[in-house]
């Protein structure tokens, strides 16, 4: 392998894939961008590889802003999210937990269960699911989604189980030599250990419940509760010719993503990669 | 209170929320999702009969959208399978430390990673006919000819489409064979290295058997992403030009909630659940570890 270090051609094609996927990657994303500063006559009159005559013109950006109802777009994706993230920690932790550490009669049905929702996909039963959240009255509302992430959604258990295995139940016994409760067991000692999963677990859910359009676009249609992406695509079937301003919403919605991706970035790599070799 | 008292107490009460979430959310619309499929329901009215197997005799002899429906997911799933060796190559390039590397990772996981709608949007607008980005690039290096509606026309919207599908999701496949990649020890390679093996040799018979558990996830995500396909061809072209785009999905959203034929659509759907775990249980089959270990 080493020997491969000083292998020139090795180098070459290596480099050239390199160059080749970021241009891949990052000329389209650039084009948006470019798109977004140009005004509307420019855009139609210059080449879309040219740069914008100003990268100071914000008027695009403002109308998608204002009209896009991007800030409320926002509010609403970082209460689903920041909701559905703690739900799952809480709930995902007291299952493993249960499932890990007792023995109890109903437990392979249980298991069984979560093993189903396992391999149910996402979308199939949303028919039937969409006739069940309108009758509970959570159509229209942001528990509608929260909900549906928090309940369906269950892979975290898995990695929560396997981290669990690691944790030695000595210490859960001798803190009940101290006289702990099974709950002040779980609080003090089985939660916190298992924070850093946890937080790997949060980020990879936080872009994927930030990324869904299925679910806000058919449980949530007024305009008072879009998220990022469905007020972009209200944004868009308002104003779909106007193709600076579409520019300017697809780079205003790519920003919070990009920006979570930016700092959160070791915990995505490490998130994807422990759930693929562990799961 | 005795410990055995409140064990009891502490499985009912942590287990009670998610299990019945899941029964709410997940086996009672399943459930649901085959009782409708056997009637006209139309979503809406209080009354609906029974009309045995005919949703499914509909969908299965006397749809021919559906089917086209099912062949675009067919398309998308083909060319995805047809990446996976490119993937996987990349990955074993990229697992070498070299300089730009950690950029390189973060370069390629970061279509997967931001928002799926405004990346559709994006492709729109690469696509658009007139003074398109991607037009206007074939007219600079002179081919004319090549400029199409890549979104209008019948024969090529589907492929532009699964463009974007593979934009976006090709990253994630390589940063998952790179997990399975980094899992194997070094020393394997090295042993076998002091033995004489070569270059494919290796790759044979160490890299493969040791990357098989993400080969299988990789491959069952690509039989659910391409048949649950939905956002690319919902944002970019409604499944339009008619149904030339439509993936099953979509088709089935669209009969429900803008056909209000809820008994039909309840069907396809158990088609599609059915379509996913025959798919994913024949790869399986395929890749199964038979040396017996």
């Amino acid at each position: 392998m080493n020997g491969w270090k000083r292998n020139l051609p090795g180098k070459a094609v290596y480099y050239f894939m390199f160059v080749l996927i970021v241009v891949i990657v990052f000329v389209p994303i650039a084009l948006v961008v470019f798109g977004a500063f140009k005004t509307r006559t420019e855009l139609f009159e210059t080449a879309p590889f040219s740069l914008p005559g100003s990268f100071l013109n914000m008027s695009n950006f403002k109308l998608a802003y204002e009209q896009g109802d991007m800030l409320r777009g926002l509010w609403n994706t970082t209460v689903i999210v920041t909701l559905t993230l703690m739900g799952n920690a809480i709930l995902g932790t007291m299952t493993a937990y249960i499932l890990n550490r007792f023995q109890f009669r109903m437990k392979k049905a249980v298991y069984a269960l979560f093993l189903m929702a396992m391999i149910i996909p996402a979308y199939t039963t949303e028919i039937a699911r969409f006739q069940i959240i309108h009758s509970i009255g959570m159509y229209d509302s942001l528990s509608a989604p929260i909900s549906i992430y928090i309940g369906t959604d269950i892979m975290q258990i898995y990695i929560y189980m396997q981290f669990l295995e690691k944790i030695s139940n000595q210490l859960d016994e001798s803190a009940m030599l101290d006289g702990a409760s099974y709950g002040r067991i779980f609080r003090s000692i089985i939660f916190p250990l298992l924070l850093p999963a946890t937080a790997t677990l949060a980020i990879l859910k936080s872009v994927t419940v930030m990324n869904d359009v299925y679910v806000p676009f058919l449980y949530m249609p007024s305009n008072e509760l879009v998220t990022l992406s469905t007020a972009l695509m209200k944004f868009v079937g308002a104003r779909g010719s106007d193709l600076s301003a579409l520019c300017a919403g697809i780079v205003l919605v790519l920003i919070p993503s990009t920006a979570v991706y930016v700092v959160f970035q070791r915990y995505i790599f490490k998130g994807l990669m422990d759930g693929a070799v562990k799961g | 209170m005795s410990y055995k008292i409140q064990q009891r107490w502490v499985i009912f009460s942590f287990l009670f929320v998610p299990v019945s979430l899941l029964l709410l959310f997940l086996v009672y619309p399943t459930l649901q999702l085959f009782h409708y499929s056997f009637t006209n329901w139309d979503g809406y009215s209080s009354s609906k009969s029974y009309i045995g197997l005919d949703n499914y005799k509909q969908v299965l002899f006397e749809m021919p959208d559906a089917w086209k429906s099912i062949g675009n997911n067919g398309l998308y799933f083909v060319i995805h399978t047809l990446f996976i060796p490119l993937e996987l190559m990349v990955a074993v390039l990229l697992n070498r430390s070299i300089r730009g590397s950690s950029l390189f990772r973060f370069t390629i996981l970061m279509p997967y990673v931001v928002n799926g709608v405004a990346v559709a949007y994006m492709f729109s607008y690469i696509y658009y006919p007139i003074n398109g980005p991607l037009n206007s690039l074939l007219t600079s290096v002179g081919l004319e000819s090549w400029i199409h509606g890549w979104l209008s026309d019948l024969k090529l919207v589907n492929f532009s489409l699964v463009a974007v599908s593979l934009w976006r999701y090709c990253g994630v496949h390589v940063i998952l064979f790179l997990a399975g990649l980094q899992s194997i020890p070094q020393d394997l390679y090295e042993a076998a290295a002091i033995d004489g093996a070569g270059f494919w040799r290796k790759q044979l018979y160490i890299t493969l058997p040791g990357i098989r558990r993400v080969v299988e996830i990789i491959l069952f995500m690509n039989v659910t992403g391409a048949l649950l396909q939905f956002d690319i061809p919902f944002v970019m072209t409604g499944g339009g030009p008619g149904v030339s785009s439509s993936t099953f999905g979509l088709f089935s959203l669209f009969t429900a909630f803008k056909f209000n034929n809820f008994g039909l659509a309840s069907a396809m759907a158990v088609v599609l659940l059915c379509l996913i775990i025959v798919f994913s249980s024949i790869q399986n089959w395929i890749i199964k570890d038979r040396s017996g270990n």
